[in-house]
């Protein structure tokens, strides 16, 4: 009976570790059945939402039925849980970890670290430039993204462990992109400032959460894939409402002329 | 090609950065990022609208995502969501929003409506190689072994 118990907690850990990191809903629930079935698990359910978890267990004679909820808000995405997650799951059906020490490697995985902050505002630089070259713009025109992306990753950084809503978030982060190339723009930098801003905002571009809706539904989700594509729009209409309105502003100003 | 080949692997790159890949996988997750891109622009230069387009060179992608799983012995998701930032269509929604915040409405339809299409379009691609069976990628590990 404590050991079907223990099966539960594990599982819901396993799964909360994956969903927080950005896994999605369907993954999250085949693994922890997978996990629960490997240890023999009787009577094991998960229910999955994007930003939830439900499971319940029996113990073995029926008697009693124990169930565990959590509420997992989405965190940034780390990729690299998710992976070590994955793995274990698939060491684990293996045989390779008893429930102790699944539990002590699961505690190792959320200890893994973000990548160093200096490290990610570079790379969100490299993407800026090397995504305003993929859109069309040339040469000249990425060099000037580079800062540009750098610059809104800094603001993202800065703004991570504050209470600002991430509506807030993103109209803010669409400005300050569109105001820093109105302002290297108004100064000869770059040729096609519409390809710099487009380049350098990407990071913050729900891209492959629209597309992932839409894998949702192909593959019979439909809650979890309505509230990525209404999450998805919302950001990217913020993100848009920032650059409209700054860049009208600039407008006003006689700025960016080759708008 | 070479320097959109060179693009596209740092773009990938720095996703991959950004979304905490590991750091061994990052050479794999970049050669899947721009073999899509490239699989994109070829398709194009032959003459093949953007959806269809984006369809082949998902499931291209989607090919070398899961053949790198195996040999890397890690997640698809890990190679398949990092190689797919040059082809989403984050600049279609993004100019969607922002030609609906500026009031230029038939833009505003025209290109949603091809940003859901390519969005489908990838989708579908993903799911027609998902569906292969893992038989056919067991032979790269044998191979390792025999090495």
């Amino acid at each position: 009976m404590q050991e079907q118990r223990r099966i539960l907690d594990l599982t819901i850990r396993a799964g909360e570790i994956l969903l927080h990191n950005g896994a999605e809903a369907f993954r999250v629930q085949e693994t922890m059945t997978k996990i629960a079935s490997a240890y023999d698990a009787t009577n094991f359910h998960a229910y999955v939402l994007p930003n939830g978890i439900f499971a319940s267990i029996d113990n073995r004679e029926r008697e009693v039925y124990f169930t565990n909820t959590r509420h997992v808000p989405l965190g940034p995405i780390h990729l690299g849980r998710v992976a070590a997650v994955n793995q274990l799951s698939r060491d684990i059906v293996a045989g390779k970890y008893t429930i102790d020490n699944a539990w002590k490697e699961l505690d190792r995985i959320i200890e893994i670290p973000y990548a160093n902050k200096m490290l990610q505002i570079f790379w969100a630089g490299i993407c800026g430039a090397t995504f305003c070259y993929i859109f069309g713009g040339d040469f000249f025109d990425s060099i000037v993204a580079f800062p540009m992306g750098a610059i809104l990753y800094i603001f993202l950084l800065s703004v991570a462990n504050k209470k600002i809503s991430r509506i807030m978030t993103h109209i803010i982060g669409g400005g300050l992109v569109a105001a820093c190339g109105l302002i290297l723009f108004e100064f000869g930098l770059g040729n096609h400032m519409d390809k710099m801003i487009m380049g350098s905002i990407l990071p913050m571009v729900p891209g492959v959460a629209f597309t992932n809706s839409i894998r949702d539904f192909f593959s019979g989700d439909h809650l979890s894939g309505m509230s990525r594509l209404i999450d998805a729009v919302l950001i990217t209409f913020c993100i848009a409402i920032g650059v409209g309105v700054v860049l009208n502003i600039g407008g006003y100003l006689g700025m960016g002329g080759a708008l | 090609m070479i320097i959109d080949f060179i693009v596209a692997f740092f773009a990938t790159v720095s996703f991959s950065v950004l979304f905490n890949i590991p750091r061994q996988q990052y050479i794999y997750c970049g050669i899947t990022g721009a073999v899509g891109w490239i699989a994109y622009l070829l398709s194009s230069y032959i003459g093949l609208s953007a959806v269809l387009a984006s369809f082949v060179a998902t499931a291209v992608l989607t090919y070398f995502a899961r053949m790198f799983s195996v040999y890397r012995k890690t997640a698809v998701t890990v190679f398949l969501i990092a190689g797919l930032f040059p082809l989403v269509p984050g600049s279609g929604i993004y100019y969607t929003a922002y030609y609906f915040v500026m009031g230029e409405n038939q833009m505003v339809v025209s290109k949603g409506v091809e940003t859901v299409k390519i969005a489908i379009a990838i989708a579908l691609g993903i799911v027609c190689i998902s569906a292969l069976p893992n038989k056919m990628f067991a032979g790269i590990r044998r191979r390792e072994r025999n090495r």
